[in-house]
């Protein structure tokens, strides 16, 4: 229990060392963020609520006040989940707008990371069994090479080849002719939307993974305990997989958070590309209007995300690995 | 009858980045139902390689270039993997050198039990869980550990795991490579005796490969013994003993002797076993070889039967068992012993008036203190230790791991610091209390305590010359310009026997035997001029038939510098050889302490008695038989 | 006493030892060709102003001319020469690489070394927690937000915060490599022969964990080509050069892709996943110095 204990205590700590760095961010800046964005809101309309300026005050730094009360006033700003307005999507709040566009990339994102991780690691772990075969030369040479190709490019390529020239997929947009909610046209139409996506981030994460396994399984292969298994007479699939490919599973259980954080930085390139209503798009928006409160917050919801997929995957950890669950006393 | 026959067996690796070696080669021999073999030979004799091959386990690089393994009469050299499942485990189970990591990691043990028995059995569910069971009280563990996972048992209890796994079938032969190194002697002494006597009951036969051949000895029935990839001689065990045949067994042999006699004598076999990557002409052993006469060097002993056993030696041969045609010129007489350069060490050490004090130790203890959450757990890793040290005496501590010594060790050296008491340096002209010593003054302390470790692979750099490891100690220490460091070190090189000194400083550890780096290390700790010196089980990883060699080289030099010297070991022989006085350390206590020769042949404390029956002592067993 | 797989044991001689770190490196095909390649590279980007037939920032051709004989592989919607561009472009990325990665690599070589060093010690779980925070920060989001908050967009500004966002799994490899070698017996061996603790991190140390440190410069110098064009393709790149990434943002901003300006698309992507290759293949070959299971025998 202690193991799982001292997890979320990490947990929690660098959740705190995450906020913190989003409140420093801003404060770094030579200029002022909030006072640039106020002014930005004002062209937009005169009557400004005094409420979102000093969110965004909250959330950008002002410029008087000490730090202190400043970060004081910042978290109480989190804690009422007071993210300030959009530039972008004025007069809507930050925390509206992310709410709309967070679905979409859980589904992206989360499906393609799940995908990738089963698609990778079951490539790799035969790869590294059938070690120095054909099979094993065409994957990891095909993983050098698909790894080493920037996900946008591919997002580019195939949104030329399967959207605009072939014109088997939607070209942009998470959804055409059906309305949001749970039915079936709307769901069998997000989902046709994602498909380029969801290959664009594929084809790049889920190589990373391949080579990772089948090197930390021929690692493995090595291992005394492989050959007492061999030596038992267990059967070829005993021994590749409850021996073999369970070991070398460990090490990338725990690269699964960096993993997430490389994928989720991929989307905001892929999103963008295809147009996708996810929070990668917002960002490549962001940027391009200088939409200090929505970039930030936006950053603030990928580091927790990535966190929290990190504690689950330590949870998971704990469970695969007796010696960590199980220290002798 | 004969469960396993190996013919003319060779065993080639051929890697694609090193020139290919034959690591085994044209070996024959067989093992009949039941019987217990011993395979001894030193590192890099392909004892293991041979081992592996016999269990069709090897992997490339390596592979079997030529011959025959026939089991219970079915030829198995070239078997297909699915053709061999079936008998693995039933027929040949393994008990592999380094046990420590054959299970594992993230199973129950039970289950590592279950798959191999339900692969080879009708046996299921609670049937296999009953037999689990009672294997383990077979190798005398508490079947509470079956639900265990490998990481929460002790060293010696996963090794019984593992001999209790080889059996779980029922097999008709066990390959036991190494099953004990790395345990503690008496740990050691109960596994192999438990083996020895299940052996017995079960009848399965047992290949058993080890370095040290007091335990072989010991246990096996017959002994094969190899050298250079090659079987040189194959006899009964106590045939061996009494009368060995080829002079690599003398040597052998020779290594050990009987630490409670008068006068103990060790030999030494010189030099290195040949580089298995060239081509070689003649006798492998002749160049280390006091026997040898000129046909040795020119043609390839085969393996013949001399007496009861066989023998590859043309000097054995034609003492033993003169062929018509032999030209006799030059062949020595019959020797039992190994007739090249022995350490003698007899009675007690002449005229032993003490000189000054140069180290004490008053009542020191040091408690190790590990916070796990709230709890606080603690260790007393040594326990009210109070001696002293006399300059130019050598004073050996002795104790399984666990007792404490290395830890006085890092006390003494200052790395660690005593949690209570005091321990103090003299020298003539003032007194330091080393646990009170600041990094600065520490160093300097270190110019007069100097030490030799126990693995010369890891205590030298391996990006670091051995010029580099030699001078630094005495320009820092002594503080020498370079020209006169390099001198030094030339000298150095040559007291420790690397002669001509020169050739040897701009090489690189790597280049280097486990013997030559041994000496480096004691090249090093002599270089600063010390008056004291800690050497932590300085023989412990060299191959036995060196062990002497080193440990001679170490008494000569620190006797003649009147240097004191620490000598850290579990090995009572090793002790009696070098050290005036014994200290025996048991659960961080000091349990006994007096002359050398006076503890080992009358022990007064039970542990010290147990540490003397645990050392393999087939030479006891032999004087009962020739007197 | 020896394992199958390394029968040598005693024998010295030319099984006996290591082989030398470029023996090793040389002795995999993969690595062989990507130091070819990324020779070749080297050599485009030093020779540019011999090889590209017009300068890099010049927009002044008709645009979106097809590829022909004045314009290999065509121009761009503002008029640039795309082979041109690709061919300058080279040099932006060869720099941010190398001193993104140098920066990267230094800046994780202090961390891991001290906290290593000191392990166990509060200075040690200071920068430990502080790296494994910096790990699980997703690292282009992260370099995002610090360079859109800045008003001038130069190569020096990219390769500072690539540099200061990239430096996390290469420290926290170091830190694990240097708590094992700094337990090994020459380590107290130095301390005996009355070394000093920097000498002995650099001294004697460092030299054994050269395999490690360039694997992970080269590692860091990937991960900057990437996210320069990652960057620059999201328009926070250096307005002031041409780069893939910015190629590609033109392009995309130009619609390349529904216009069918294949060629715009394809070659600029392609350079920039052959140099990664190329620098992958060059790992290969170093992973092998520390790793000799993945020796290919």
């Amino acid at each position: 229990m202690k193991y799982f204990l001292r997890r979320i205590a990490f947990f929690l700590a660098t959740l705190w060392a995450a906020v913190t760095l989003n409140f420093i961010i801003p404060r770094l800046e030579p200029g002022d963020p909030a006072e640039v964005m106020v002014r930005k809101l004002s062209g937009k309309d005169a009557q400004l609520d005094p409420a979102a300026v000093k969110a965004m005050r909250a959330m950008l730094g002002a410029p008087d006040g000490n730090l202190l009360r400043q970060y004081v006033r910042y978290l109480d700003a989190l804690a009422h989940g007071d993210f300030g307005l959009s530039y972008t999507y004025y007069p809507y709040g930050v925390t509206e707008v992310i709410g709309h566009a967070l679905p979409w990339t859980l589904a992206l994102v989360g499906t393609t990371q799940v995908l990738s991780f089963i698609i990778g690691i079951t490539l790799g772990a035969f790869a590294a069994w059938r070690r120095n075969s054909r099979f094993d030369s065409v994957v990891t040479l095909g993983s050098t090479f698909l790894g080493a190709l920037p996900a946008f490019w591919i997002a580019l390529l195939l949104l030329f080849a399967f959207g605009y020239t072939l014109g088997w997929f939607p070209t942009s947009g998470g959804y055409e002719d059906s309305i949001p909610g749970w039915n079936g046209a709307f769901i069998g139409d997000a989902v046709i939307h994602s498909i380029l996506p969801a290959v664009a981030l594929l084809v790049t994460t889920s190589v990373a993974w391949v080579l990772g396994m089948r090197n930390t399984m021929v690692l493995n292969l090595g291992a005394d305990y492989i050959r007492l298994a061999k030596a038992k007479g267990l059967a070829d699939r005993d021994v590749a997989l409850r021996y073999a490919a369970r070991n070398a599973l460990l090490p990338s259980v725990t690269g699964f958070a960096i993993a997430l954080g490389g994928l989720l930085g991929g989307s905001v390139l892929v999103e963008s590309i295809f147009d996708y209503p996810g929070m990668g798009r917002l960002m490549a928006e962001a940027i391009g209007n200088k939409d200090y409160p929505l970039l930030q917050t936006l950053l603030l919801f990928i580091v927790v995300g990535v966190l929290l997929a990190n504690l689950i995957a330590d949870m998971l950890y704990g469970v695969l690995d007796p010696r960590v669950r199980r220290t002798p006393a | 009858m004969s469960i396993l026959e190996v013919h003319n067996l060779s065993v080639r690796y051929e890697p694609r980045a090193h020139p290919p070696l034959t690591a085994v080669r044209d070996v024959s021999f067989d093992i009949a139902e039941g019987e217990f073999v011993g395979l001894i030979g030193e590192s890099g004799s392909g004892k293991t390689t041979l081992g592996t091959a016999v269990l069709r386990l090897l992997e490339r690089p390596g592979r079997i270039s030529a011959g025959s393994i026939v089991f219970d009469g079915r030829d198995i050299t070239h078997l297909a993997e699915d053709e061999l499942r079936p008998i693995r485990w039933r027929d040949l189970a393994t008990v592999f050198q380094s046990s420590m990591n054959a299970l594992n990691p993230v199973t129950r043990i039970q289950a590592q039990f279950r798959d191999a028995i339900e692969a080879h059995s009708q046996l299921r569910s609670d049937a296999v869980t009953a037999l689990v069971r009672q294997l383990f009280e077979m190798v005398l563990l508490d079947p509470a550990f079956l639900t265990a996972y490998p990481h929460e048992l002790s060293g010696g209890m996963k090794q019984r795991v593992n001999v209790a796994l080889a059996l779980a079938d029922r097999p008709r032969f066990v390959l036991l490579d190494e099953p004990t190194t790395g345990l503690d002697v008496v740990v050691q002494r109960s596994i192999l005796d438990r083996i020895r006597s299940l052996q017995r009951e079960r009848g399965f036969a047992v290949l058993f490969i080890s370095h040290d051949i007091g335990t072989v000895l010991d246990i096996s029935d017959r002994i094969l013994v190899m050298y250079a990839g090659r079987i040189v001689e194959s006899r009964p065990a106590a045939a061996l003993l009494a009368d060995p045949l080829h002079p690599y067994a003398k040597g052998l042999l020779g290594s050990y002797g009987d630490p409670r006699a008068e006068t103990v004598h060790l030999t030494y076999i010189p030099g290195r076993p040949p580089d298995l990557t060239r081509d070689l002409v003649g006798c492998p052993f002749a160049p280390r070889c006091p026997e040898r006469i000129a046909r040795c060097l020119a043609e390839e002993p085969p393996l013949t039967p001399v007496g009861a056993g066989l023998v590859a030696c043309h000097v054995a041969r034609q003492q033993r068992a003169p062929a018509p045609g032999d030209d006799r010129t030059g062949v020595p007489e019959r020797t039992r012993g190994f007739a090249g350069p022995t350490f003698v060490r007899s009675g007690e050490p002449a005229a032993t008036e003490r000189g000054p004090t140069i180290l004490e130790l008053v009542n020191v203890s040091r408690v190790f203190q590990r916070r796990r959450g709230l709890t606080v757990h603690r260790m007393t890793a040594v326990d009210d230790v109070s001696f002293t040290l006399a300059r130019g005496r050598i004073a050996a501590l002795v104790g399984q791991s666990g007792s404490g010594k290395t830890t006085i060790a890092r006390l003494v050296t200052g790395v660690d610091r005593p949690s209570s008491g005091s321990i103090r340096f003299h020298t003539p002209d003032t007194t330091v209390e080393v646990e009170k010593l600041r990094p600065r003054s520490l160093r300097r302390y270190r110019r007069h305590v100097q030490m030799v470790f126990q693995d010369p692979y890891s205590s030298l750099n391996p990006t670091l010359t051995l010029g580099y490891a030699l001078t630094r100690p005495l320009q820092n220490h002594l503080r020498l310009g370079r020209a006169a460091a390099h001198a030094r070190a030339v000298d150095l090189l040559e007291t420790v026997a690397l002669t001509p000194g020169e050739r040897f400083l701009n090489r690189y550890p790597h280049e280097l035997s486990g013997g030559q780096r041994q000496r480096i290390v004691i090249a090093r700790a002599l270089a600063a001029e010390p008056d004291l010196i800690i050497a932590d089980e300085p023989i412990s990883s060299l191959d036995v038939s060196i062990r002497a060699e080193i440990l001679e080289l170490l008494h000569k030099l620190v006797t003649e510098r009147d240097i004191g010297v620490l000598y850290i070991t579990h090995d009572l022989l090793s002790a009696r050889m070098i050290a005036d006085e014994i200290l025996v350390l048991n659960g961080g206590r000091l349990v006994e302490r007096g002359s050398a020769l006076d503890v080992i042949r009358h022990p007064a404390d039970e542990y010290t008695q147990m540490l003397l029956d645990a050392i393999p002592n087939p030479f006891g067993r032999l004087s009962i038989d020739t007197i | 006493m020896t394992a199958p797989a390394t029968p040598a044991g005693e024998a010295p001689g030319p099984g006996g030892g290591p082989q030398h770190w470029y023996t090793v490196i040389w002795s995999s095909a993969k690595a062989r060709i990507g130091i070819v390649m990324l020779a070749g590279y080297v050599l485009v980007a030093g020779l540019a102003p011999l090889i590209a037939p017009y300068s890099g920032t010049r927009a002044d051709f008709d645009p979106l001319l097809p590829s022909g004989s004045t314009h290999w592989l065509g121009t761009t919607s503002q008029g640039g020469d795309i082979f041109s561009q690709l061919i300058y472009g080279s040099r932006v990325s060869l720099l941010v690489g190398l001193f993104g990665g140098l920066l990267a690599t230094v800046i994780s070589l202090v961390i891991g070394l001290i906290a290593g060093y000191q392990e166990g010690s509060v200075a040690d779980d200071a920068l430990s927690f502080v790296t494994n925070v910096a790990l699980v920060v997703p690292v282009l989001p992260l370099m995002i937000v610090l360079i859109s908050y800045s008003d001038v967009r130069g190569l020096p500004l990219i390769v500072g915060v690539i540099g200061l966002t990239s430096w996390a799994g290469p420290a926290r490899a170091k830190r694990s490599q240097i708590i094992t070698l700094r337990n090994r017996d020459f380590v107290t061996a130095a301390k005996f022969a009355g070394e000093g603790p920097l000498w002995i991190i650099f001294r004697e140390i460092m030299p054994n964990m050269m395999s490690l440190v360039a694997a992970s410069f080269v590692g860091a110098a990937t991960g900057a080509i990437a996210a320069e064009a990652g960057l620059s393709f999201l328009g926070l790149g250096d307005s002031a050069s041409i780069s893939w990434g910015t190629m590609l943002y033109q392009a995309d901003a130009q619609g390349a892709v529904s216009q069918g300006l294949w060629l715009w698309l394809l070659v600029p992507g392609l350079t920039l996943a052959l140099l990664i290759t190329a620098l992958t293949f060059i790992n290969f070959g170093i992973d092998l110095i520390s790793n000799p299971h993945l020796r290919e025998d």
